[in-house]
């Protein structure tokens, strides 16, 4: 197996009292697309959010590429660097005036004080790239606001391959998208997972898809209830564990 | 209009009036290049809170016998951090428990300044500033915060507009959002605590909201929305002076006025760009 990317430790996160996310571990390898599956209020959001140092964590280890992530949040700046975030909704208030360079641009920025002007030709060149491979760079003067859905998807896709990553973290990022749409972000994304070499880890409602296109699934009901590939963690008897036994995948060919 | 220009010229030689035209530019650019941030981040009404509070400072320092402008400062950051505080835990809505607080603190403010006799007829002061009072330690103090302002928004621009555009995201890239916007928060206090002096109580958030408005309906992306609302701010501030010079109007709402009505124009020329679109 390759090197982990993302180590988790019984992990428990708490909201308010109510412990969300309990003794939750579980181990992401580099190059390997993992999904979390579950229940709504099932702890995935607040699991990623966690990872992430979004929410504070009461208990356990989290390990990103071998540096320990602190239980407020804390992760040295190299280290984020190499993570990539795709938010559930992303809602950009459209009276924000920005534009689709403007936004990939900063996902090439190293996190500290710096000039206004820092990276210059480099960052002008890495945007231009990142924008092309998601064949976006006919949107680069457009402000956010006026985008699809489909199209803020490949710019904020552009925003996480701007500069070399280790790991992306989705959470349920096509939510919002017609079938056509999230065909097209799931495609792109994995075309670009095999080029970048990307760790995955996404959450996701989307079980065909996660059939189709993981090579790993945590399914979670606020602690880990099962986990390995596709066909062993989507097999009926897990998946009722998880949802009830009221839940029937069917399979069709066509 | 030869006889005005000579007027306007000979009332710039004058030294109070320098003093004013540079003390109402350094608010402004101060006011524009804070104001970019402060709207965005839905600020606008707690700059006007924090502007109307400060009332409650100078009290204060006229109560326990103390220069207000050095009680000004430290009571427009303390109380800018508690407001923040407060409206970070509280179940209210925010516009609501500003307006709670600074009637409250205006209130409170005028009532201490009446146990004062010799300050009663001083409230219009209070209220509308006087810019043409401003002193050389007041310049020298506003031209040092405008540099750090523009360091502070400078250095941590592209942290500050993530922050703007998505506090999840922002914090996922490694930003310290709680460091950032306390530090912004204490910038804006500090501003409109050194600008009350000049500006007055009530008009000081129009020099932080109208420009910034003003810069948004003509900006696409944001590094030119920063640079158009501080030059606007600097831009209202020499116009507006040059019109009270010019018709004997009061200062601070003379720039105001302006400021409308570079406003108003902004509105006119998106409306037009938006229709040739």
């Amino acid at each position: 197996m390759n090197d982990p990317v993302l180590v988790v430790q019984g992990l428990t996160v708490h909201r308010g009292a109510y412990a969300a996310v309990q003794d939750v571990s579980f181990t992401v390898p580099s190059g390997v697309d993992t999904a979390i599956i579950g229940p709504n209020g099932a702890g995935k959001s607040t699991l990623v959010q966690a990872l992430l140092g979004i929410l504070p964590h009461q208990s356990g280890e989290v390990r990103v590429l071998g540096h320990p992530l602190s239980a407020k949040g804390y992760l040295p700046p190299a280290v984020r660097q190499q993570i990539a975030y795709l938010p559930q909704n992303f809602l950009v208030d459209h009276r924000i005036p920005i534009t689709v360079s403007e936004l990939v641009g900063w996902g090439w920025d190293r996190v500290g004080p710096q000039l206004p002007w820092a990276g210059g030709r480099a960052r002008r060149l890495a945007v231009r790239d990142a924008l092309a491979k998601v064949e976006a760079w006919r949107l680069r003067d457009q402000p956010i606001s006026s985008l699809s859905g489909g199209e803020t998807k490949r710019v904020l896709l552009a925003y996480c391959l701007v500069r070399p990553r280790a790991l992306l973290i989705l959470d349920e990022a096509p939510a919002g998208l017609d079938v056509v749409a999230e065909s097209e972000f799931y495609e792109l994304l994995h075309q670009l997972k095999r080029e970048q070499g990307w760790a995955i880890l996404q959450v996701s409602h989307d079980l065909d898809m996660v059939q189709r296109s993981c090579d790993r699934v945590l399914c979670m009901n606020r602690r880990i209830l099962c986990e390995g590939t596709p066909d062993q963690a989507l097999a009926p008897e897990q998946l009722a564990l998880a949802y009830g036994p009221e839940l029937v995948r069917y399979k069709h060919s066509c | 209009m030869p006889t005005e220009l000579t007027r306007i010229i000979e009332l710039l030689e004058l030294p109070f009036m320098q003093r004013a035209v540079m003390g109402s530019v350094l608010t402004g650019l101060m006011g524009g290049l804070l104001g970019s941030f402060t709207i965005l981040r839905q600020l606008s009404f707690f700059s006007d809170a924090l502007g109307h509070s400060t009332l409650l400072g100078i009290s204060i320092g006229f109560l326990l016998s103390l220069d207000p402008s050095w009680v000004l400062l430290p009571f427009s950051v303390i109380f800018a951090l508690v407001v923040n505080y407060i409206l970070e835990r509280t179940q209210l809505w925010t516009d609501a428990l500003l307006n709670i607080i600074y009637s409250s603190s205006l209130a409170i403010g005028i009532i201490l300044l009446s146990f004062r006799d010799e300050y009663r007829g001083g409230i219009t002061h209070l209220l509308f500033g006087d810019v043409l009072a401003v002193q050389k330690a007041d310049l020298a103090f506003s031209a040092v915060l405008l540099v750090v302002c523009a360091g502070f928004i400078g250095l941590t621009l592209r942290s500050q507009i993530l922050l703007t555009l998505h506090e999840p995201m922002a914090i996922a890239r490694g930003v310290d959002v709680s460091a950032q916007r306390t530090a912004f928060i204490v910038l804006l206090s500090l501003v409109v605590g050194v600008s009350i002096k000049a500006i007055g109580v009530l008009l000081i958030s129009a020099f932080i909201v109208i420009p910034a408005c003003a810069a948004r309906l003509l900006s696409r992306q944001f590094n030119h929305y920063i640079l158009i609302s501080a030059g606007l701010g600097a831009v209202s501030a020499v116009m507006g002076m040059l019109l009270s010079a010019l018709f004997d109007l009061p200062s601070g709402p003379s720039i105001v006025a302006t400021q409308l009505g570079i406003f108003l124009l902004a509105a006119l020329l998106s409306k037009a760009r938006i229709l040739a679109a």
